[in-house]
Protein backbone atom coordinates (compact mmCIF):
# COMPACT_ATOMS: atom_id res chain seq x y z
CA UNK A 1 0.00 0.00 0.00
CA UNK A 2 1.03 3.25 -1.34
CA UNK A 3 0.59 6.56 1.01
CA UNK A 4 1.61 10.22 0.44
CA UNK A 5 2.02 12.29 3.05
CA UNK A 6 1.75 16.27 2.91
CA UNK A 7 2.33 18.13 6.08
CA UNK A 8 5.09 20.99 5.98
CA UNK A 9 6.36 19.52 9.61
CA UNK A 10 9.39 17.92 9.07
CA UNK A 11 9.80 15.99 12.16
CA UNK A 12 5.84 15.15 11.59
CA UNK A 13 6.56 13.67 8.26
CA UNK A 14 9.26 12.02 9.53
CA UNK A 15 7.40 10.48 12.67
CA UNK A 16 4.85 9.62 9.87
CA UNK A 17 6.94 8.04 7.45
CA UNK A 18 8.07 5.87 10.23
CA UNK A 19 4.67 4.65 12.02
CA UNK A 20 3.28 3.98 8.37
CA UNK A 21 6.49 2.46 6.35
CA UNK A 22 8.83 1.22 9.30
CA UNK A 23 5.78 -0.09 11.62
CA UNK A 24 2.93 -0.19 9.62
CA UNK A 25 4.70 -1.61 6.36
CA UNK A 26 3.62 1.15 3.62
CA UNK A 27 5.67 2.30 0.66
CA UNK A 28 5.79 6.29 1.62
CA UNK A 29 5.89 9.12 -0.12
CA UNK A 30 6.13 12.97 1.49
CA UNK A 31 5.52 16.44 0.63
CA UNK A 32 6.03 19.56 2.36
CA UNK A 33 3.08 21.31 0.79
CA UNK A 34 -0.18 21.23 -1.25
CA UNK A 35 1.86 22.53 -3.92
CA UNK A 36 4.40 19.27 -3.99
CA UNK A 37 1.41 17.21 -2.89
CA UNK A 38 -0.64 17.85 -5.93
CA UNK A 39 2.26 17.00 -8.02
CA UNK A 40 3.09 14.02 -6.24
CA UNK A 41 -0.27 12.66 -6.18
CA UNK A 42 -0.85 13.16 -9.73
CA UNK A 43 2.84 11.14 -10.21
CA UNK A 44 2.68 8.58 -7.58
CA UNK A 45 -1.27 7.66 -8.00
CA UNK A 46 -0.81 6.95 -3.99
CA UNK A 47 -3.50 4.23 -2.64
CA UNK A 48 -4.56 7.10 -0.20
CA UNK A 49 -3.23 10.40 1.14
CA UNK A 50 -2.37 11.95 4.35
CA UNK A 51 -3.07 15.17 4.30
CA UNK A 52 -2.60 18.33 6.92
CA UNK A 53 -4.83 20.69 7.62
CA UNK A 54 -2.99 23.39 8.38
CA UNK A 55 0.09 24.39 5.84
CA UNK A 56 1.00 27.75 4.92
CA UNK A 57 0.74 28.74 1.24
CA UNK A 58 -1.79 26.42 0.13
CA UNK A 59 -3.38 25.29 3.11
CA UNK A 60 -4.86 21.62 3.15
CA UNK A 61 -8.83 22.44 2.39
CA UNK A 62 -7.37 24.24 -0.94
CA UNK A 63 -5.37 21.37 -1.49
CA UNK A 64 -8.49 19.08 -1.12
CA UNK A 65 -9.77 20.98 -3.25
CA UNK A 66 -7.53 20.67 -5.96
CA UNK A 67 -7.09 17.06 -5.80
CA UNK A 68 -10.67 16.26 -5.90
CA UNK A 69 -10.99 19.01 -8.95
CA UNK A 70 -8.34 16.85 -11.20
CA UNK A 71 -9.16 13.88 -12.77
CA UNK A 72 -6.15 11.81 -12.01
CA UNK A 73 -6.26 12.33 -8.44
CA UNK A 74 -10.33 12.88 -7.40
CA UNK A 75 -10.59 9.04 -7.02
CA UNK A 76 -7.79 8.95 -4.48
CA UNK A 77 -9.07 8.75 -0.85
CA UNK A 78 -7.75 11.51 0.99
CA UNK A 79 -7.29 11.57 5.07
CA UNK A 80 -7.26 15.35 7.19
CA UNK A 81 -4.42 15.28 9.83
CA UNK A 82 -5.15 17.99 12.40
CA UNK A 83 -5.49 19.47 15.33
CA UNK A 84 -8.45 18.66 18.02
CA UNK A 85 -11.06 21.65 17.36
CA UNK A 86 -9.96 21.78 13.77
CA UNK A 87 -11.81 19.24 12.15
CA UNK A 88 -13.36 19.81 9.43
CA UNK A 89 -16.72 18.17 8.60
CA UNK A 90 -15.78 15.37 6.39
CA UNK A 91 -18.84 13.93 5.48
CA UNK A 92 -19.85 17.34 3.81
CA UNK A 93 -16.55 17.54 2.34
CA UNK A 94 -16.65 13.93 0.49
CA UNK A 95 -13.21 12.98 2.81
CA UNK A 96 -12.46 9.83 4.20
CA UNK A 97 -11.81 10.67 8.35
CA UNK A 98 -9.84 12.59 10.26
CA UNK A 99 -7.01 12.00 12.16
CA UNK A 100 -6.32 13.68 15.09
CA UNK A 101 -3.04 15.11 16.08
CA UNK A 102 -1.27 13.59 17.61
CA UNK A 103 -1.72 10.25 16.48
CA UNK A 104 -0.45 6.93 18.10
CA UNK A 105 2.30 6.03 16.05
CA UNK A 106 2.29 2.42 16.52
CA UNK A 107 -1.49 2.01 15.41
CA UNK A 108 -1.73 4.26 12.73
CA UNK A 109 -1.16 2.57 10.15
CA UNK A 110 -3.49 -0.07 11.17
CA UNK A 111 -6.03 3.02 11.84
CA UNK A 112 -5.95 3.88 8.72
CA UNK A 113 -6.20 0.44 6.88
CA UNK A 114 -9.43 -0.05 9.04
CA UNK A 115 -10.86 3.71 7.83
CA UNK A 116 -10.15 2.31 4.55
CA UNK A 117 -11.74 -0.69 4.79
CA UNK A 118 -15.07 0.68 6.31
CA UNK B 1 -28.91 93.86 22.19
CA UNK B 2 -25.41 92.51 22.14
CA UNK B 3 -24.94 88.62 20.54
CA UNK B 4 -22.88 86.54 22.96
CA UNK B 5 -19.81 86.13 21.75
CA UNK B 6 -18.31 82.64 20.73
CA UNK B 7 -16.61 80.32 23.19
CA UNK B 8 -12.87 80.71 23.13
CA UNK B 9 -12.80 76.70 22.38
CA UNK B 10 -15.64 76.79 20.66
CA UNK B 11 -14.79 73.80 17.77
CA UNK B 12 -13.86 71.42 20.82
CA UNK B 13 -17.25 72.72 22.63
CA UNK B 14 -18.80 71.57 19.67
CA UNK B 15 -17.34 68.48 19.27
CA UNK B 16 -18.29 67.62 22.87
CA UNK B 17 -21.75 68.21 22.20
CA UNK B 18 -22.21 66.26 18.96
CA UNK B 19 -20.58 63.09 20.81
CA UNK B 20 -23.49 63.05 23.23
CA UNK B 21 -25.88 62.56 20.31
CA UNK B 22 -28.47 65.13 22.39
CA UNK B 23 -29.43 67.34 19.73
CA UNK B 24 -33.05 67.17 17.93
CA UNK B 25 -33.61 64.20 20.06
CA UNK B 26 -37.53 63.17 21.75
CA UNK B 27 -37.80 64.82 25.23
CA UNK B 28 -37.28 62.26 27.85
CA UNK B 29 -38.89 62.08 31.45
CA UNK B 30 -35.54 62.61 33.24
CA UNK B 31 -34.33 65.54 31.89
CA UNK B 32 -38.22 67.16 31.99
CA UNK B 33 -38.71 66.21 35.64
CA UNK B 34 -35.03 68.28 36.46
CA UNK B 35 -36.58 71.30 34.47
CA UNK B 36 -40.10 70.80 36.66
CA UNK B 37 -37.68 70.75 39.46
CA UNK B 38 -36.03 73.78 38.93
CA UNK B 39 -38.26 75.97 38.13
CA UNK B 40 -40.77 74.72 40.90
CA UNK B 41 -37.84 75.50 43.49
CA UNK B 42 -37.13 78.59 42.37
CA UNK B 43 -40.58 79.22 41.79
CA UNK B 44 -40.09 80.74 38.15
CA UNK B 45 -42.94 80.30 35.71
CA UNK B 46 -39.99 79.51 32.99
CA UNK B 47 -37.27 76.91 32.34
CA UNK B 48 -35.62 74.76 30.33
CA UNK B 49 -32.45 72.83 29.41
CA UNK B 50 -30.66 74.70 26.55
CA UNK B 51 -27.48 73.17 24.63
CA UNK B 52 -26.13 75.58 22.00
CA UNK B 53 -24.82 74.80 18.89
CA UNK B 54 -23.01 76.61 16.53
CA UNK B 55 -26.15 78.66 15.67
CA UNK B 56 -29.29 77.87 17.42
CA UNK B 57 -29.74 76.78 21.55
CA UNK B 58 -32.22 73.73 21.16
CA UNK B 59 -34.33 72.98 24.44
CA UNK B 60 -33.81 69.26 25.53
CA UNK B 61 -37.06 70.20 28.14
CA UNK B 62 -38.78 72.99 28.67
CA UNK B 63 -41.47 74.66 31.03
CA UNK B 64 -43.40 78.03 30.13
CA UNK B 65 -41.99 78.24 25.98
CA UNK B 66 -43.45 76.73 23.19
CA UNK B 67 -40.70 76.80 20.97
CA UNK B 68 -38.00 74.08 20.69
CA UNK B 69 -35.29 76.21 19.95
CA UNK B 70 -34.34 79.98 19.02
CA UNK B 71 -30.88 81.45 17.02
CA UNK B 72 -27.92 81.23 19.14
CA UNK B 73 -28.02 85.30 18.71
CA UNK B 74 -30.31 85.94 20.95
CA UNK B 75 -29.87 83.51 23.46
CA UNK B 76 -29.26 84.14 27.01
CA UNK B 77 -27.93 80.76 27.41
CA UNK B 78 -24.98 81.92 24.60
CA UNK B 79 -23.71 84.32 27.36
CA UNK B 80 -24.23 81.95 30.40
CA UNK B 81 -21.91 79.28 29.18
CA UNK B 82 -19.42 81.85 28.85
CA UNK B 83 -18.61 81.21 32.59
CA UNK B 84 -18.29 78.83 35.47
CA UNK B 85 -20.86 79.81 37.84
CA UNK B 86 -24.37 81.03 37.68
CA UNK B 87 -25.07 83.45 34.83
CA UNK B 88 -27.73 85.86 36.24
CA UNK B 89 -29.53 89.15 35.07
CA UNK B 90 -31.64 90.43 37.31
CA UNK B 91 -33.63 92.77 34.57
CA UNK B 92 -33.13 92.07 31.33
CA UNK B 93 -34.81 95.52 30.33
CA UNK B 94 -32.22 97.39 32.00
CA UNK B 95 -28.86 95.16 30.66
CA UNK B 96 -28.00 95.96 27.50
CA UNK B 97 -26.60 92.90 26.53
CA UNK B 98 -30.62 92.19 26.38
CA UNK B 99 -32.16 95.28 25.90
CA UNK B 100 -34.05 94.65 21.99
CA UNK B 101 -33.95 91.00 22.50
CA UNK B 102 -36.82 89.61 20.77
CA UNK B 103 -37.14 87.31 23.52
CA UNK B 104 -37.45 90.13 26.14
CA UNK B 105 -40.06 92.04 23.60
CA UNK B 106 -42.27 89.43 22.30
CA UNK B 107 -42.75 85.74 23.83
CA UNK B 108 -41.79 84.11 26.56
CA UNK B 109 -41.59 88.02 27.80
CA UNK B 110 -38.34 87.32 29.88
CA UNK B 111 -37.23 90.04 32.64
CA UNK B 112 -35.11 87.79 34.55
CA UNK B 113 -33.14 84.81 33.90
CA UNK B 114 -31.05 82.58 35.87
CA UNK B 115 -28.37 79.65 33.98
CA UNK B 116 -26.00 77.74 35.37
CA UNK B 117 -23.80 75.80 33.17
CA UNK B 118 -23.92 72.18 31.88
CA UNK B 119 -20.28 71.31 32.07
CA UNK B 120 -18.80 68.23 31.12
CA UNK B 121 -16.26 65.98 32.80
CA UNK B 122 -13.94 67.56 30.34
CA UNK B 123 -14.64 70.72 31.20
CA UNK B 124 -16.56 71.95 27.93
CA UNK B 125 -20.01 73.85 28.72
CA UNK B 126 -22.71 72.46 26.06
CA UNK B 127 -25.29 74.72 27.86
CA UNK B 128 -27.43 75.62 30.75
CA UNK B 129 -29.88 74.97 32.95
CA UNK B 130 -32.07 78.20 33.20
CA UNK B 131 -34.99 79.37 34.89
CA UNK B 132 -36.42 83.07 34.00
CA UNK B 133 -39.70 84.76 35.03
CA UNK B 134 -41.38 87.64 33.27
CA UNK B 135 -40.65 90.16 36.24
CA UNK B 136 -37.17 91.20 37.42
CA UNK B 137 -36.08 89.40 40.37
CA UNK B 138 -33.27 87.35 42.29
CA UNK B 139 -32.77 84.06 43.11
CA UNK B 140 -31.73 82.82 46.86
CA UNK B 141 -28.65 81.60 47.95
CA UNK B 142 -30.37 78.06 48.42
CA UNK B 143 -32.19 78.21 45.17
CA UNK B 144 -28.65 79.15 43.21
CA UNK B 145 -27.37 75.99 44.68
CA UNK B 146 -29.86 74.43 43.79
CA UNK B 147 -29.67 75.19 40.18
CA UNK B 148 -26.04 74.20 40.23
CA UNK B 149 -26.83 71.18 41.84
CA UNK B 150 -29.88 70.15 39.12
CA UNK B 151 -27.26 71.51 36.76
CA UNK B 152 -24.75 68.39 37.42
CA UNK B 153 -28.10 66.21 37.48
CA UNK B 154 -28.53 67.29 33.95
CA UNK B 155 -25.12 66.34 32.91
CA UNK B 156 -24.60 62.92 35.01
CA UNK B 157 -28.45 62.06 32.80
CA UNK B 158 -26.22 62.89 29.40
CA UNK B 159 -23.47 61.03 30.17
CA UNK B 160 -25.41 58.35 31.11
CA UNK B 161 -27.31 58.22 28.47
CA UNK B 162 -24.01 58.45 26.23
CA UNK B 163 -22.85 55.49 28.09
CA UNK B 164 -25.75 53.67 27.31
CA UNK B 165 -25.81 54.04 24.04
CA UNK B 166 -22.28 53.28 23.12
CA UNK B 167 -22.58 50.24 25.08
CA UNK B 168 -26.00 49.39 23.13
CA UNK B 169 -24.23 49.82 19.61
CA UNK B 170 -20.88 47.69 21.00
CA UNK B 171 -23.94 45.14 21.64
CA UNK B 172 -25.48 45.13 18.48
CA UNK B 173 -21.94 45.34 16.62
CA UNK B 174 -20.69 41.87 18.46
CA UNK B 175 -24.10 40.80 17.46
CA UNK B 176 -23.60 41.40 14.07
CA UNK B 177 -20.28 40.71 13.54
CA UNK B 178 -19.40 38.62 16.11
CA UNK B 179 -16.02 39.98 16.29
CA UNK B 180 -14.86 43.12 17.96
CA UNK B 181 -11.98 43.53 16.06
CA UNK B 182 -14.23 45.59 13.33
CA UNK B 183 -15.36 47.91 16.27
CA UNK B 184 -14.69 51.63 15.64
CA UNK B 185 -12.34 53.14 17.79
CA UNK B 186 -14.85 54.68 19.86
CA UNK B 187 -16.12 51.30 20.90
CA UNK B 188 -13.27 49.92 21.78
CA UNK B 189 -12.94 52.17 25.22
CA UNK B 190 -16.53 50.41 26.47
CA UNK B 191 -15.48 46.32 25.08
CA UNK B 192 -12.09 46.88 26.46
CA UNK B 193 -12.46 43.99 29.01
CA UNK B 194 -14.67 42.21 26.31
CA UNK B 195 -12.03 42.59 23.80
CA UNK B 196 -9.05 41.41 26.29
CA UNK B 197 -10.96 38.31 26.88
CA UNK B 198 -11.11 37.50 23.60
CA UNK B 199 -8.02 37.96 22.99
CA UNK B 200 -6.90 35.88 25.89
CA UNK B 201 -9.35 33.03 24.93
CA UNK B 202 -7.84 33.68 21.16
CA UNK B 203 -3.87 33.42 22.50
CA UNK B 204 -4.70 30.47 24.66
CA UNK B 205 -6.52 28.78 21.57
CA UNK B 206 -4.18 29.15 19.16
CA UNK B 207 -1.37 28.59 21.63
CA UNK B 208 -2.75 25.44 22.70
CA UNK B 209 -3.01 23.85 18.59
CA UNK B 210 0.45 25.45 18.03
CA UNK B 211 1.82 23.51 20.93
CA UNK B 212 -0.03 20.41 19.68
CA UNK B 213 2.19 19.90 16.33
CA UNK B 214 5.82 19.81 18.18
CA UNK B 215 4.08 17.33 20.62
CA UNK B 216 2.77 15.36 17.79
CA UNK B 217 6.30 14.99 16.89
CA UNK B 218 7.68 14.71 20.39
CA UNK B 219 5.05 11.60 21.17
CA UNK B 220 5.42 9.91 17.99
CA UNK B 221 9.26 9.74 18.61
CA UNK B 222 9.02 8.83 22.37
CA UNK B 223 6.72 5.96 21.32
CA UNK B 224 8.35 4.70 18.61
CA UNK B 225 11.72 4.63 20.53
CA UNK B 226 9.64 3.33 23.17
CA UNK B 227 8.01 0.35 21.09
CA UNK B 228 11.63 -0.86 19.93
CA UNK B 229 10.56 0.51 16.36
CA UNK B 230 13.66 2.42 15.89
CA UNK B 231 16.06 -0.81 17.32
CA UNK B 232 16.26 -1.58 20.86
CA UNK B 233 16.89 0.61 23.29
CA UNK B 234 19.18 0.05 26.47
CA UNK B 235 17.55 -0.86 29.69
CA UNK B 236 19.24 1.65 32.39
CA UNK B 237 17.31 4.16 29.52
CA UNK B 238 13.87 3.05 29.64
CA UNK B 239 13.30 4.70 32.70
CA UNK B 240 14.02 8.09 31.18
CA UNK B 241 12.24 7.38 28.21
CA UNK B 242 8.90 6.37 30.40
CA UNK B 243 9.02 10.09 31.92
CA UNK B 244 9.65 11.64 28.91
CA UNK B 245 6.94 9.93 27.58
CA UNK B 246 4.62 10.11 30.60
CA UNK B 247 5.18 13.81 30.15
CA UNK B 248 4.06 14.52 26.91
CA UNK B 249 1.00 12.58 27.49
CA UNK B 250 0.42 15.08 30.62
CA UNK B 251 1.04 17.98 28.56
CA UNK B 252 -1.35 16.69 26.14
CA UNK B 253 -3.96 16.42 28.34
CA UNK B 254 -3.25 19.73 29.79
CA UNK B 255 -3.84 21.30 26.21
CA UNK B 256 -6.97 19.22 25.61
CA UNK B 257 -8.17 20.78 29.00
CA UNK B 258 -7.34 24.14 28.41
CA UNK B 259 -9.22 24.00 25.18
CA UNK B 260 -12.01 22.57 26.39
CA UNK B 261 -12.56 24.77 29.54
CA UNK B 262 -11.86 28.09 27.29
CA UNK B 263 -14.46 27.00 24.70
CA UNK B 264 -16.99 26.30 27.64
CA UNK B 265 -16.21 29.21 29.18
CA UNK B 266 -16.47 31.20 25.64
CA UNK B 267 -20.03 29.23 24.79
CA UNK B 268 -18.37 27.68 22.08
CA UNK B 269 -18.57 23.91 22.71
CA UNK B 270 -20.47 22.48 20.08
CA UNK B 271 -22.54 18.92 21.81
CA UNK B 272 -25.04 16.84 19.70
CA UNK B 273 -27.83 15.54 21.62
CA UNK B 274 -28.89 12.22 20.74
CA UNK B 275 -30.33 9.40 22.79
CA UNK B 276 -27.90 7.07 23.58
CA UNK B 277 -27.69 3.95 26.08
CA UNK B 278 -26.00 5.01 29.12
CA UNK B 279 -24.08 1.47 29.26
CA UNK B 280 -22.92 2.51 26.31
CA UNK B 281 -21.56 5.58 27.58
CA UNK B 282 -20.26 4.00 30.58
CA UNK B 283 -18.20 0.77 28.95
CA UNK B 284 -16.64 3.36 26.49
CA UNK B 285 -15.36 5.36 29.57
CA UNK B 286 -14.46 2.34 30.91
CA UNK B 287 -12.59 0.83 28.24
CA UNK B 288 -10.62 4.48 28.35
CA UNK B 289 -10.00 4.15 31.66
CA UNK B 290 -8.49 0.36 32.19
CA UNK B 291 -4.91 1.27 30.65
CA UNK B 292 -4.64 4.03 33.80
CA UNK B 293 -6.58 1.36 36.48
CA UNK B 294 -4.08 -1.21 35.36
CA UNK B 295 -0.70 0.82 35.93
CA UNK B 296 -2.71 2.12 39.46
CA UNK B 297 -3.37 -1.88 40.46
CA UNK B 298 -7.27 -0.52 40.59
CA UNK B 299 -10.72 -2.26 39.53
CA UNK B 300 -13.16 -1.16 38.19
CA UNK B 301 -16.82 -2.72 38.20
CA UNK B 302 -19.92 -1.76 36.58
CA UNK B 303 -23.57 -1.57 37.74
CA UNK B 304 -25.90 -0.33 34.94
CA UNK B 305 -29.72 0.16 34.53
CA UNK B 306 -30.74 -0.25 31.24
CA UNK B 307 -31.16 4.04 31.33
CA UNK B 308 -31.47 6.24 28.29
CA UNK B 309 -30.00 9.38 28.33
CA UNK B 310 -30.62 12.62 25.57
CA UNK B 311 -26.91 13.91 25.17
CA UNK B 312 -23.41 14.01 24.02
CA UNK B 313 -22.17 10.84 23.65
CA UNK B 314 -18.56 11.64 23.26
CA UNK B 315 -18.65 14.42 25.76
CA UNK B 316 -20.38 11.78 28.49
CA UNK B 317 -17.73 9.43 28.01
CA UNK B 318 -15.49 12.48 28.55
CA UNK B 319 -17.22 13.39 32.18
CA UNK B 320 -17.27 10.20 33.05
CA UNK B 321 -13.68 8.95 32.08
CA UNK B 322 -12.09 12.19 34.14
CA UNK B 323 -14.45 11.01 37.25
CA UNK B 324 -13.19 7.49 36.62
CA UNK B 325 -9.42 8.55 36.45
CA UNK B 326 -9.46 10.81 39.84
CA UNK B 327 -10.86 7.91 41.41
CA UNK B 328 -8.53 5.36 40.14
CA UNK B 329 -5.57 8.36 41.37
CA UNK B 330 -6.69 8.54 44.81
CA UNK B 331 -7.60 5.14 44.97
CA UNK B 332 -5.10 2.72 47.11
CA UNK B 333 -3.47 0.12 45.08
CA UNK B 334 -5.47 -3.41 44.86
CA UNK B 335 -8.51 -1.05 46.03
CA UNK B 336 -11.83 -0.94 43.09
CA UNK B 337 -13.58 1.92 42.14
CA UNK B 338 -17.30 1.15 41.17
CA UNK B 339 -19.61 2.79 38.64
CA UNK B 340 -23.30 2.85 39.26
CA UNK B 341 -26.09 3.85 36.91
CA UNK B 342 -29.87 4.30 37.93
CA UNK B 343 -33.01 5.93 37.41
CA UNK B 344 -33.80 8.60 40.44
CA UNK B 345 -36.87 10.15 39.96
CA UNK B 346 -36.62 10.76 36.25
CA UNK B 347 -32.81 11.31 36.51
CA UNK B 348 -30.15 9.22 35.33
CA UNK B 349 -27.70 8.88 38.12
CA UNK B 350 -24.19 7.79 37.32
CA UNK B 351 -22.00 7.24 41.01
CA UNK B 352 -18.47 6.72 40.70
CA UNK B 353 -17.36 5.18 44.17
CA UNK B 354 -13.80 4.61 45.29
CA UNK B 355 -12.32 3.67 48.86
CA UNK B 356 -9.69 6.06 48.52
CA UNK B 357 -8.89 8.82 51.10
CA UNK B 358 -11.80 10.94 50.89
CA UNK B 359 -11.50 14.46 50.89
CA UNK B 360 -12.58 17.03 53.50
CA UNK B 361 -15.91 18.78 53.54
CA UNK B 362 -14.23 22.41 53.09
CA UNK B 363 -12.75 21.04 49.93
CA UNK B 364 -15.44 18.82 48.21
CA UNK B 365 -17.25 21.84 46.33
CA UNK B 366 -14.26 23.90 45.98
CA UNK B 367 -12.92 20.97 43.33
CA UNK B 368 -15.52 21.98 40.86
CA UNK B 369 -13.82 25.83 40.51
CA UNK B 370 -11.08 25.99 37.59
CA UNK B 371 -7.40 25.37 38.97
CA UNK B 372 -8.66 23.28 42.37
CA UNK B 373 -7.16 19.98 43.11
CA UNK B 374 -7.41 18.06 46.19
CA UNK B 375 -5.13 19.38 49.30
CA UNK B 376 -3.16 15.93 49.39
CA UNK B 377 0.56 16.18 50.13
CA UNK B 378 1.25 14.10 47.00
CA UNK B 379 -2.04 16.12 45.01
CA UNK B 380 1.53 17.15 42.96
CA UNK B 381 2.92 14.13 41.82
CA UNK B 382 -1.19 12.76 40.89
CA UNK B 383 -0.74 14.21 37.73
CA UNK B 384 -4.03 16.42 36.54
CA UNK B 385 -4.32 20.35 35.58
CA UNK B 386 -7.04 21.24 38.26
CA UNK B 387 -9.71 21.88 34.90
CA UNK B 388 -11.11 18.51 34.64
CA UNK B 389 -13.83 18.56 37.28
CA UNK B 390 -14.49 22.24 36.43
CA UNK B 391 -15.01 21.16 32.66
CA UNK B 392 -17.07 18.03 33.82
CA UNK B 393 -19.42 20.07 35.61
CA UNK B 394 -19.98 22.69 32.56
CA UNK B 395 -20.30 19.90 30.18
CA UNK B 396 -23.12 17.96 32.62
CA UNK B 397 -24.71 21.91 33.52
CA UNK B 398 -25.02 21.85 29.35
CA UNK B 399 -26.96 19.06 29.36
CA UNK B 400 -29.33 20.78 31.74
CA UNK B 401 -27.99 17.78 34.05
CA UNK B 402 -26.62 18.57 38.09
CA UNK B 403 -23.30 17.23 39.39
CA UNK B 404 -21.68 16.84 42.91
CA UNK B 405 -19.66 15.03 45.23
CA UNK B 406 -20.03 13.30 48.73
CA UNK B 407 -17.18 12.29 50.63
CA UNK B 408 -15.87 11.07 53.97
CA UNK B 409 -12.12 11.33 54.91
CA UNK B 410 -10.51 8.08 54.96
CA UNK B 411 -13.44 6.36 53.51
CA UNK B 412 -13.46 7.15 50.30
CA UNK B 413 -15.41 9.62 47.50
CA UNK B 414 -18.61 9.67 45.01
CA UNK B 415 -18.39 12.04 42.75
CA UNK B 416 -21.80 11.66 40.87
CA UNK B 417 -23.91 12.97 38.23
CA UNK B 418 -27.71 13.26 37.25
CA UNK B 419 -28.70 13.69 33.58
CA UNK B 420 -32.64 13.57 32.32
CA UNK B 421 -33.42 9.98 31.40
CA UNK B 422 -35.52 9.71 28.30
CA UNK B 423 -37.98 6.36 27.84
CA UNK B 424 -36.47 3.59 26.45
CA UNK B 425 -38.08 2.50 22.98
CA UNK B 426 -39.63 -0.55 24.69
CA UNK B 427 -40.92 1.26 27.30
CA UNK B 428 -39.03 -1.04 29.72
CA UNK B 429 -36.49 0.50 32.08
CA UNK B 430 -36.02 -1.73 34.88
CA UNK B 431 -34.38 0.40 37.50
CA UNK B 432 -31.56 -0.68 39.60
CA UNK B 433 -34.09 -1.28 42.91
CA UNK B 434 -35.55 -3.75 40.96
CA UNK B 435 -32.41 -5.97 40.86
CA UNK B 436 -32.94 -6.68 37.30
CA UNK B 437 -30.37 -5.69 34.30
CA UNK B 438 -27.80 -5.69 36.69
CA UNK B 439 -24.74 -6.79 36.06
CA UNK B 440 -20.72 -6.20 36.79
CA UNK B 441 -18.70 -4.97 33.81
CA UNK B 442 -15.67 -5.83 34.68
Amino acid sequence: MKVLVVDDEEDVRFVAEVSLGRVGGMTVVVASGGVEGLQLARSEHPDFILLDMMMPGMDGLTTFHALKADPQTADIPVIFLTAKGLAPDTEHLGAKAVILKPFDPMTLASDIRKILES
Amino acid sequence: MIAPPTVVDEIERLAALDGYSIIDTEPEDSFDDIVRLATMYCEAPIGWISLVDATRQWFKARVGIEARETAREISFCGHAILGRSVFVVPDAQTDPRFMGNPLVLGDPGIRFYAGAPLTTPGGQNLGTLCVMDRQPRQLTADQLSALTMLARQVVTQLELRRITAVHSAAEDELRRCGDPRDFGAHMLDVSEPREVERMKREFISTVSHELRTPLTALRGSLGLLASGAMGEFPEEARPMLAVAERNSVRLMCLLDDILDSDKLQAGRMEMTAQPSPLRRILERAIADSVSLAGQEGVAIDLLCSDLRVMGDADRLVQVTTNLLSNAIKYSHRGGSVTVIATRVRGWAEVRVVDRGRGIAPGLQQKLFQRFQRADFSDARTKPGTGLGLSICKAIIEQHGGTIGVESSEGQGSTFWFRLFAITGIAGHEPSFDEGSALEGAQ
